[in-house]
């Protein structure tokens, strides 16, 4: 709970005011549905989901834009989880982390998620296909951006 | 029902997924609903007091940049007091272009409106037919041409920006004054095109491309830009690349330029060319 806090805060006074001539927009708000424990069942994620995407969109103006992007990054956090899981990575009570899990799985689990729910996020604010390689350049360039922050929250975290 | 409440179970998760989908759909496409702004009223409050406390840390680290800005406009208005102390009348001010024998007339106008990424551009202005303003009149910046008004209302003017594909201006080198037509091709709004120049003419890098004076809009020598030493050949003619002076992409201020005696000008014109 209180790293759903800080990420949120963190999110909205810095990185929403991060905006390198439009193509950069980090979201590390994303974190949080990263960080859940492994264990989670899947209708809480995306409930859980929900509620911070709706958080993020009411202090942005955006209704909606950001509740849809992750949902859908929940959704697909399950398989992404067991498509790559390890054999070290099996506690079910354990958050994915890059200090249990090594820091290889770690940046590939979270660049899948990220992209996944970049690329709803762009694609659904600019509703359409139209510029497609113009906002697909975008996603790609945040998604790097948002991954690097992501990791190095992960290492400084307080471990318990 | 059995059967029905193992699907559901089995599927609960797929379920929840569409319905969140469904209902974040629907919240995007109804965000721009007078009713929505009433439910998220409460929210608004506290987010705009973030917003606020956020924007005033924000405008804090853009201090140094507002203070250039105040700096430079204060310049500005400098000048523009010694110009009214020299001719005691406030609004318009006239300046007598002693080489032509044609009066052309000042008045000062702030950009309201502005593209540069359309193939026509257009720049609105905050002076109308108030403030003296009729359509054909010049508009320049401190560094160069700007345009040239094509609508007026009661306060407003929109004039027909120089990056506008349809817009063509007469330009000269100042250095051997040959002059030619100065377009804009739709790509970059830093440069525009001087065509018709004759083979024959000696062009160098960096040469000054001012108005030729030949349009009664703007007067002889005004700065457009310079050569950036590209041309491209074709049959008698070179068509030269030219850095345009004035920066659209920050045009805050801007000169509406009127010329007294253009209608006795072009009647004259006419007049000849018909006979």
């Amino acid at each position: 709970m209180i790293s759903f806090v800080v990420l949120i805060i963190l999110q909205l006074l810095i990185f929403n005011n991060i905006q390198f001539s439009g193509f950069v927009n980090p979201y590390v708000y994303v974190m949080f549905i990263l960080i859940l424990p492994m264990a989670i069942p899947t209708w809480i994620l995306l409930l859980f989901s929900f509620m911070t995407g709706i958080v993020i969109d009411i202090f942005a103006g955006t209704m909606g834009v950001h509740a849809f992007a992750t949902v859908m990054a929940g959704f697909v956090r399950p398989w992404v989880l067991s498509l790559n899981i390890t054999a070290e990575a099996s506690d079910p009570e354990m958050s994915p982390s890059s200090h249990t899990s090594g820091l290889r799985w770690f940046f590939i689990y979270t660049v899948t998620v990220v992209f996944i729910h970049h690329f709803s996020l762009f694609f659904v604010e600019v509703f359409g296909f139209t510029n497609f390689f113009h906002t697909l350049l975008r996603v790609l360039l945040s998604t790097m951006v948002t991954t690097f922050f992501i990791i190095l929250f992960d290492i400084i975290r307080p471990r318990r | 029902m059995r059967s029905l409440l193992n699907f559901l179970l089995r599927y609960k998760n797929l379920i929840i997924f569409f319905i969140l989908e469904a209902v974040a759909l629907v919240m995007i496409s109804s965000s721009h609903d007078y009713h929505q702004s009433v439910t998220f009223g409460a929210a608004r409050s506290v987010t705009g007091f973030v917003a606020k406390r956020v924007e005033n840390g924000h405008s804090y680290f853009n201090l140094r940049h507002v203070n250039d800005e105040l700096v430079s406009e204060n310049l500005m208005l400098r000048r523009r007091i010694e110009d009214l102390e020299a001719v005691p009348q406030t609004g318009f001010t006239a300046k007598k272009d002693t080489l032509s024998g044609i009066t052309y007339n000042y008045l000062s106008a702030r950009v309201i409106n502005n593209s540069v990424n359309k193939q026509k551009n257009f720049i609105t202005l905050d002076k109308g037919t108030r403030h003296g303003v009729t359509t054909g009149m010049g508009v320049a910046s401190s560094a160069g041409v700007v345009g040239v008004v094509v609508g007026v209302s009661r306060n407003y003017s929109v004039a027909m920006s120089l990056l506008n594909t349809d817009f063509k201006l007469s330009a000269s080198i100042a250095r051997n004054d040959y002059f030619g037509s100065l377009a804009w091709d739709g790509r970059n709004h830093r440069y525009a095109q001087l065509s018709e120049i004759p083979h024959h003419v000696a062009v160098t890098e960096g040469d000054t491309i001012v108005t030729s004076g030949y349009s009664a809009i703007y007067p002889a020598g005004l700065m457009v830009g310079t050569l950036t030493g590209d041309q491209k050949r074709g049959g008698d003619f070179v068509t030269l690349k030219v850095l345009l002076s004035a920066d659209f992409k920050k045009l805050t201020n801007v000169y509406l330029i009127g010329n007294l005696t253009r209608n006795e000008r072009e009647t004259l014109e006419k007049e000849v060319t018909n006979e």
